[in-house]
């Protein structure tokens, strides 16, 4: 196959009773792009970005993952795929009550043996690996502590530890520093921004900052009402293309466009 | 909802209240005119089954119910009416003015009057033949040093009974939650069949008394502490997945998401992106479980089940109330000695 990490063609979604989130999506991510994706809140980004390892099924479509069909796959030969798609979120979504090193093992869930990872327990190279993932994302010393102890910062960071531990091809990261305070977002953009560079892995992410889009995208799309409206360079990304996505009512103030969820995480430790 | 089928259920609703009001009247009728039988109600059981008596009532309520519609005019809404379709306009109208207003006073009053002959409330002997009762007071308060060690022993029965019931229900509620979960179920058409069937199961076990289970399982396995514990555990284990499922539907998805975008298996999902978050509210129903089985195991004992009732029952029947007031005092102090201790465990554990 050739570089195509991921192939959408005319994906629809339409969730009860008639919001259409989705409609008629054509876009081809290239191997190795940091492609970002732009839009008001309700836009759809989301929905696309759940649409593509299946934690929502689209009313209508087909899209590949680097040549295999995800659409219509079913049970293990979905749950390999998926093994192929990391995830990040905006609120982290780590198991608050696990140590931080048994949420980043679960990132090889797909992998490990069942009654194992049922019992929370794992093979020495599994535990040496996720320390190493811990190191990568500077949280080696917190293996231990319970999950929700750390500062959403550093949650976010694990949350990246656990996807380097499942060693996807593909990141999927919906607004993954919405919630942190703009000070932190680099300390995490920077980690996803390796996945992309030194370990080769093609990212697709969502967010709302002209700046973090400036500094991170390699490419960029924009949705609205749940059409592609925009793509282009991040170069090419000034405040008359931000109007014509966002609509002449809105001003791209201090950095942060609009629809940005609010800076809800606070980093204290 | 269709208009019509609306329409349908405010008459249903109108013609039950009618019908519920001609009974009444027509038992307080045969009431005061002295022809009430014995069993309170009707005169005789042939009169209490005659259906084509009800029949008449019905047809009359009926007629006023279809009477009431047509003059709704100028007679005002009627109770089923304004329940399903709302009150028209809006002038509060003082419920002396309407006909409904009327209609429900008269019902409640109907209502309280036959509840008080239906149930024999006898307000003068309440009130003033106190002193036979002074006989179980006066045993209360001097309790009998005689069944001391016999209740001890069986209150540690007791006491073990409800753990071991609790015990028991715990793995079996635990397994049927996750089916008992909408939120867990709504994947293939087997998950969803497999909630209803739980949720029916675990209805109709719920609304069966513990002191009924207890009478089947002595039937099955005996008279004893054991009964006991089967018809604890079977009332346990549906109240638990009814707290336990309740609490699944409530999880936070977010890490359910991740760790199904991780390519994990549903085994896993449960156990990593559910299971973590249910364990402190789990331990905190079982404990309050146990607490709750604990007072129901004092009484099991009354129908054979085991436990301190067992010794209890006979001595309310020969009227030993020395030592009646000794088994309630243990029993007070047990009920109220787990009270507390559950209380503070879960305080801890949430
Ligand atoms: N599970 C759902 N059920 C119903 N509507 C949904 C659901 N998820 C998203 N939507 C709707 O789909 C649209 C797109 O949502 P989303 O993809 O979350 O947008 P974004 O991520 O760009 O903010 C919105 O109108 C939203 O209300
Ligand atoms: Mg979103």
């Amino acid at each position: 196959m050739s570089t195509e990490a991921v192939r959408i063609e005319g994906v629809s979604k339409t969730f009860d009773p008639d919001v259409r989130a989705l409609v008629d999506i054509d876009l081809t991510v290239e191997d190795g792009e940091f492609l970002v994706i732009i839009g008001l809140s309700g836009s759809g980004k989301s929905t696309l970005l759940r649409c593509i390892n299946r934690l929502i099924d689209p009313t209508a479509g087909r899209i590949w993952l680097f040549g295999e069909e995800m659409t219509g796959a079913q049970g293990a030969r979905l749950r390999r795929l998926r093994t192929q798609i990391g995830m990040i979120f905006q609120q982290f979504n780590l198991v608050k009550r696990h140590t931080v090193l048994t949420n980043v093992l679960s990132g090889s869930l797909g992998r490990s043996s069942l009654l194992g990872t049922l019992l929370l327990r794992y093979s020495e190279e599994e535990v040496r690996q996720a320390r190493a993932a811990l190191e990568r994302v500077d949280l080696g010393g917190r293996g231990r502590s319970r999950a929700d102890r750390l500062s959403g910062g550093q949650q976010q960071r694990v949350a990246v530890a656990r996807a380097l531990m499942q060693r996807p091809r593909l990141i999927l990261a919906d607004e993954p520093v919405a919630s942190l305070d703009p000070a932190l977002r680099h300390s995490v953009m920077r980690h996803i921004e390796s996945l992309n560079r030194d370990e080769g892995m093609t990212v697709l992410c969502t967010l709302h900052d002209v700046d973090l889009v400036r500094r991170y995208a390699t490419r960029l799309v924009a949705l609205r009402d749940g059409r592609l409206v925009y793509e282009g360079s991040p170069d090419d990304f000034d405040n008359d293309t931000f109007r014509d996505i966002y609509g002449t009512d809105a001003e791209p103030a201090t950095g942060q466009l609009l629809g940005a969820a609010g800076a809800a995480g606070e980093e204290t430790a | 909802m269709t208009r019509g089928y609306a329409r349908l259920k405010a008459l249903v609703v109108d013609w039950v209240l009618v019908s519920l009001f001609l009974l009444m009247v027509e038992f307080l009728v045969i009431s005061f005119s002295g022809r009430r039988g014995p069993t309170g109600l009707l005169v005789s059981p042939e009169e209490t089954l005659d259906l084509l008596h009800y029949a008449w009532i019905g047809i009359a309520a009926l007629v006023l119910t279809l009477g009431w519609q047509l003059a709704r005019g100028e007679r005002g809404m009627s109770p089923g009416w304004s329940a399903v379709f709302g009150e028209e306009g809006d002038e509060a109208i003082p419920w002396t003015h309407t006909l409904r207003g009327w209609f429900t006073a008269l019902l409640i009053e109907l209502t309280f009057l036959t509840g008080w002959l239906i149930t024999e409330v006898q307000l003068v002997t309440f009130l003033t033949q106190f002193n036979k009762a002074t006989d179980i007071v006066r045993g209360l308060v001097n309790p009998s040093g005689e069944v001391l060690h016999q209740g001890l022993v069986l209150l540690v029965q007791t006491i073990f009974l409800a753990f071991m019931a609790t015990a028991f229900a715990i793995p079996v509620a635990f397994a049927l939650s996750f089916f008992a979960a909408r939120n867990l179920t709504r994947g293939s058409g087997l998950a969803r069949l497999m909630y209803t069937v739980v949720r029916a199961l675990m209805n109709i076990t719920r609304s069966v008394e513990p002191l009924v289970w207890a009478l089947i399982f002595i039937s099955w396995v005996g008279i004893g502490p054991f009964a006991g514990v089967l018809a604890l555990w079977v009332h346990s284990v549906a109240a638990l997945v009814k707290l336990y499922s309740e609490q699944i539907e409530s999880i936070d998805h977010g890490p359910v998401e991740a760790i199904t975008a991780t390519g994990a298996s549903t085994l896993q999902v449960l156990r990593y992106g559910v299971v973590p978050q249910v364990i402190p509210p789990f331990l905190s129903f079982t404990i309050y479980r146990w607490d709750i089985n604990v007072r129901m195991s004092t009484i099991i004992g009354f129908v054979g089940g085991g436990g301190i009732g067992y010794i209890l029952k006979p001595r309310v029947d020969l009227g030993q109330w020395g030592e009646v007031g000794t088994l309630v005092i243990l029993i007070a102090i047990t009920v109220w000695a787990m009270d507390i201790i559950s209380a503070k465990i879960r305080e801890r554990i949430v």
